[in-house]
């Protein structure tokens, strides 16, 4: 069973808190734990921007270890877009962040939104009229929501 | 000569478990699109040091580590991009003789 979060209009003022506002949707789920937004937002310090997957889309994630309770996936969309310091891919208006108990519980979950991803999901979680239909959206792309 | 075996194809990123994995399914279809058999495991860069597969595929600031590891480095930055992915495969797999 996957958790699923939603979070719409979000102001942020750069890439951390835009990092840290996506994986707070995950804590506030009940998803991960409290150390979870800074893990992420760790994440991104040590390896750089490459979570900037496609043109204007992050993925958002940290390890297990950092406060994965569940596998949760939520959508964050901002108010206005920021820059990610990413060659190709910048600027960032849509982050999709994950979390998972453990190295192989996402998998599943995660394949399903690649999936998704490449049949349009990005433009129907950009198009979604709020909240609700954001979540909405998300949902139909992970099967066992 | 066309390979006698399954193409070992790695696709990287930092930390080996999401934005590889994405990048895992794209090359998976866009592999499955050349015909070409294939096995494709994602992992971080560092692990990826200890492989020794035939394709890497991943962004540029992870393929510049490790730009020996394979025949064949493959740098994208759109990782859900199945057509573009397909292209490079195709024309490096040809330099290579290992298209079917």
């Amino acid at each position: 069973m996957t958790v699923i979060a939603a979070n719409d209009d979000v102001a942020a003022r750069d890439w951390r808190e835009a990092v840290r506002e996506a994986a707070a949707a995950l804590v506030a789920a009940g998803a991960a734990g409290e150390g979870y937004p800074a893990a992420c937002e760790r994440v991104v310090e040590e390896n750089g921007p490459y979570i900037v997957l496609t043109k204007g889309l992050a993925l958002v994630h940290a390890r297990p270890e950092d406060g994965g309770l569940a596998v949760g996936v939520g959508v964050t969309r901002l108010a206005a877009p920021v820059e990610f310091g990413h060659p190709d891919n910048d600027p960032v208006d849509l982050l999709l962040a994950f979390c998972t108990p453990d190295p192989d519980a996402h998998v599943g979950t995660l394949a399903a939104l690649a999936r998704s991803l490449s049949g349009g999901l990005a433009g129907r979680l950009r198009a979604a009229p709020g909240r609700e239909d954001l979540a909405r959206a998300l949902k139909e792309a992970v099967p066992d929501a | 000569m066309a390979l006698d075996r399954r193409l070992e194809v790695l696709a990287v990123c930092g930390v080996g478990m999401g934005s590889s994995l994405m990048l895992k399914m794209t090359a998976e279809d866009a592999l499955s699109s050349l015909g070409v058999d294939a096995r494709v495991e994602n992992t971080d860069v560092s692990s990826a040091r200890g492989m020794s597969p035939d394709v890497v595929i991943g962004q540029g600031m992870h393929t510049g580590e490790i730009a020996d590891l394979a025949p064949v480095v493959i740098t994208i930055s759109d990782f859900l991009d199945k057509d573009g992915l397909a292209a490079q495969l195709k024309e490096r797999l040809t330099e290579q003789g290992w298209l079917p």
